[in-house]
Order: C-alpha cells, then structure tokens, then sequence
C-alpha cells in the first residue's frame, strides 16, 4: 500500500488528483490523508486527518510514501528508510509563497534520497518505480552544528 | 544548571511549525545548561515540546498577510519583551525573522540557522535578518560562499 501524505495545513489537491488518475490506470492501492484538500478522490480511501499514532503506524507501514516536498514528510521518509516520491508545491499554482520545494526536491533527488516529479504529468510514471526504490540514507552534521552553536554560546554575556 | 564557564543564558527558540521546528529540535545539545523558552506558531506542536517547556504560541503568518504578521510580531515581542532573553535561536520562518529584531532590539544575540530548504539562496527570512545575526549558519556550502556573514558547519536534517 502507497501512502500519500499532504499535510493538514494548505490543500494540495493538484497531487491528489494526479496520484487519483495514475491509481484509476494502475489500480495501486493508495490510502491518504488530504487534509484541507477540496478533491475528493475517486480511486482510493482518504481521511482529512489521523492523529499522530494512526499517521505513524500508516507511514510506517507502506510500501512507499507520496507527499509534497516539505521537510517534515522527507525527514521522516528517510528517518524510516521509505521510499519517497514528491511533487514540489509551486508558486505558480498559489500553493506556496515561493519555490523552495523545487529546490529541495532537485537537490535531494541528485542526491538520490527520494524520487521527484515537477509536475502533475510526470508523476505516473513516477509512481511505477515508487515500491522498488531505495533511497540513500542520509549523513548529517547536527551534532556539529549544535557544538558550535554552544561554543557560540559560551561566549555570550548575560544581559541582565 | 551552568556550562562549564558558570554563564547561564536566557535563550529564546522561535521556530515555525513543521520543518523548521523539527530542524531547531535537532540542535537541542546546544542549549543544554541553558534556561529556555520556546515561540511557536501553533497550539499542537506544545504537545511536542512537553509540558514542563515554556511556550508561547504567536499563530501563523506569511508574508502575504499583513494583518496577520503584525499579529505574529505583536505576540512575539509581548513573549520576548516579557522574558528579555540574553539569546534569541531561530530556524525561521516568519516568526523567527520577527524575533530576531525584536529581540535585537532588547539587546540580545541573534542567531540564525537557515532552513535546509533553502538551496540557491537563503530564505527571504534569512537574507533580512542576516544583517543583524551575531552568528548565521546555513546548511549548503554554496550559500557561506554567496553570504558574507553566513557560516557553514554542516547539515541539520
């Protein structure tokens, strides 16, 4: 089972309705949570919202997660080692003030971290390769960039 | 509770709700020995903090809503003005620009970590409030070499 995430903050219906299309062709099984989102899809169950427990338990379950480009869903993607598709939000289609998803997406896919389509077209296709995907795990630095904040720290004198 | 050079700060972390509080949360050894308290956007992510942690909530803005960003900036300089921290950390977005001069303003240091997010240039958040950070750190080595003041260490997230 495809897990398709959109956040419960802003609607995303742009990506429902694509992942609603390719299940209509493929019949992969999809369950999602749409939050705000105003489409309803036809091709698979959907939820507005689950709470922490239910969204973990989904998340951690699929086969593969669809989402946007936001940092929550692709931490945690990688947190699990789950293979991630994105469409980026854009600014052209006023689903986002700029686009940094763009960037990230791009960045992350080089990386080969998860997979990415740029626009609702491409996302099919996409999503065929989606289950057999293995997604690089990622190196970070935040214990070092935690120290040097500290060390910053250490050099500030108290105010009061 | 002090560092090993006996100076305990007042630290306010101001993050936005979603990725930017997850990236500040990654940081938290930083802060150890250190008294804090938090400004978010939203009522869930107290939950997330724990009940033992000192929120505020300021709700959430965009810049496409004025009305809304003087709300998030009049709750935030309440929040900062009543607790007059020594620090104000931020990871972004809004609210964390909008702390970080209010915060400057009370006399205390800034710093800013920009979002992973933000690949070919700082966030808008970011490159305004660079100007006045006492240490501004983004996660792409690119963005230290296109910012004089910012400083890369490494990635957060």
């Amino acid at each position: 089972m495809i897990f398709l995430t959109v956040g419960t903050q802003f609607p995303f219906d742009r990506l429902i309705k694509a992942v609603d299309e390719a299940v209509g062709c493929d019949g992969e099984e999809v369950f999602a949570q749409i939050g705000m989102s105003s489409y309803e899809p036809l091709n698979f169950r959907a939820v507005v919202s689950l709470d922490k427990d239910q969204f973990d338990r989904y998340f951690r379950e699929a086969s593969g997660i669809i989402g946007h480009a936001g940092m929550g869903t692709i931490s945690l993607a990688l947190e699990w080692n789950k293979p991630l598709l994105v469409l980026p939000r854009r600014k052209k289609y006023g689903e986002v003030v700029n686009d940094h998803q763009v960037g990230i997406a791009q960045k992350f896919e080089e990386l080969g971290h998860l997979l990415a389509a740029y626009e609702a077209e491409d996302l099919r296709k996409k999503m065929r390769g989606l289950s057999q995907f293995v997604p690089r795990s990622r190196q970070t630095q935040s214990e070092a960039v935690a120290g040097r904040i500290a060390a910053f720290l250490r050099e500030v004198p108290q105010i009061g | 509770m002090t560092d090993i050079h006996g100076n305990r700060l007042k630290i306010a972390l101001v993050a936005s709700s979603g990725g930017h509080l997850s990236q500040l949360l990654k940081l938290r050894d930083a802060w150890q020995g250190h008294d804090v308290f938090y400004i978010v956007t939203t009522d869930v992510v107290k939950e997330k903090l724990g009940a033992d942690k000192r929120v505020y909530v300021s709700g959430e803005c965009n810049r496409q809503n004025i009305f809304r960003v003087a709300n998030v900036f009049l709750r935030s300089a309440r929040a900062i003005r009543c607790e007059r921290p020594d620090v104000v950390l931020s990871t972004g977005a809004a609210v964390g620009c909008l702390s970080c001069f209010v915060g400057k303003w009370f006399g205390a240091r800034v710093v800013w970590v920009d979002s992973i997010t933000n690949v070919n240039r700082m966030s808008l958040s970011g490159r305004m409030v660079r100007y006045i950070t006492d240490l501004c750190l983004v996660q792409w080595p690119s963005l230290a070499q296109k910012y004089k003041r910012a400083e890369y260490v490494g990635n957060i997230i």
